[in-house]
């Protein structure tokens, strides 16, 4: 089950579902409408390995916005912090941005139950597009669970502003080198 | 409503959730991390058809480098499904951060399925990744009403299936 928006919102109030900087005009049907954050972070590199850490640089949005192209990954973040230990957040397009033909996750739109801060989007767009910091460029959906709560406590929790991937410390890897 | 980690696990040990091999270490709070299998489809023929054929080959030990602007088929190592729930298959954040795709919008897996589930796999930027690595996740949703069982055509798929629209 999809909690609905003046649902999100009760649940808000209840403290079961961490979400600010919190505002009535961003409440949808079936979602919270979430902003971009200032901060852009890039690879330094053009080719990335999963193996090992790829060097990135970090940049602000400046206020005519910022150009971004088809070849290149940004990571960027919500504005918003964001969190619950009761249902699971899927992260999702708003069909506005979409059609601009900007894709804000990359297949991974699910956040653990449990997990806290300013979610890292991953950036992708089919044309250049020019983005802005504030706008509003993603919605959240809240989902119930079945079972036993298992409360994230992984790599990625608490970040502030967006975070690379840390994938060469997954056990995988960090026992191969 | 979506199944947390320990639901999975309890509906693992009922036999309503089968993963194999499974490791403790993969259960996620609402999800299992699946890995990257040995082979991998691409394909030569500049045009896709349905029904085309693609070159199977085996990840080399040191991983392979993915380009931009191509179509790979990759497979889970785990056999993945459950009698009583749906499922989706997503990638997991940490590839997604590297430009990653494993699943080109087709991300529901039905109820009734078991097999190893064939990626597709894209990236933003070269990126070389390795069999046997944790790549994606998938998570269980509880379905209301009667269930039919699925006899499509990618059942028991054991390595990459590529379309088979045709």
């Amino acid at each position: 089950m999809i909690l609905t928006g003046p649902e999100i919102a009760r649940q808000v109030s209840l403290g079961r579902i961490e979400l600010s900087p919190f505002e009535e005009q961003n409440i949808n049907p079936n979602s919270y409408n979430v902003h971009l954050g200032p901060t852009i972070t890039r690879y330094k590199e053009k080719v990335l390995d999963s193996a090992y850490p790829n060097p990135t640089y970090e940049e602000e949005i400046p206020s005519e916005g910022l150009l971004i192209q088809p070849d290149q990954l940004y990571l960027g973040s919500i504005a918003e912090r964001i969190g619950s230990n009761h249902y699971v957040p899927i992260i999702k397009g708003r069909s506005s941005v979409a059609r601009l033909g900007l894709f804000i996750v990359i297949t991974a739109d699910l956040v653990d139950q449990g997990a806290f801060g300013n979610w890292t989007l991953q950036l992708h767009a089919v044309q250049p597009m020019r983005i802005y910091a504030g706008m509003p460029i993603a919605q959240i959906t809240f989902w119930c669970v079945d079972g036993r709560p298992m409360l994230y406590s992984g790599k990625y929790q608490g970040s502030s502003g967006p975070v690379a991937s840390k994938s060469w410390q997954d056990a995988f890897f960090a026992e191969k080198s | 409503m979506l199944l947390t980690g320990h639901e999975i696990i309890r509906q693992m040990k009922r036999g309503d959730i089968a993963i194999s091999p499974y490791q403790p270490s993969c259960v996620n709070p609402n999800s299992y991390n699946y890995h990257l299998g040995s082979q991998l489809m691409t394909f030569s023929d500049p045009e896709l058809l349905p029904g085309v054929e693609g070159n199977l080959q085996e990840i080399p030990q040191e991983g392979i480098e993915l380009q931009p602007g191509k179509l790979y088929l990759g497979h889970t190592e785990e056999m993945l499904g459950s009698r009583r729930f749906a499922s989706s298959l997503i990638g997991r954040s940490t590839l997604g951060r590297l430009g990653l795709w494993l699943q080109v919008t087709a991300d529901l897996g039905h109820t009734g399925t078991y097999h190893r589930w064939t990626l597709e796999m894209k990236v933003v930027q070269p990126l070389r990744v390795y069999a046997g690595m944790p790549i994606g996740q998938i998570c269980f949703w509880r379905v209301r009403g009667a269930r039919n069982r699925y006899v499509g055509k990618y059942r028991g798929d054991m390595s990459v299936m590529q379309s088979r629209l045709l």
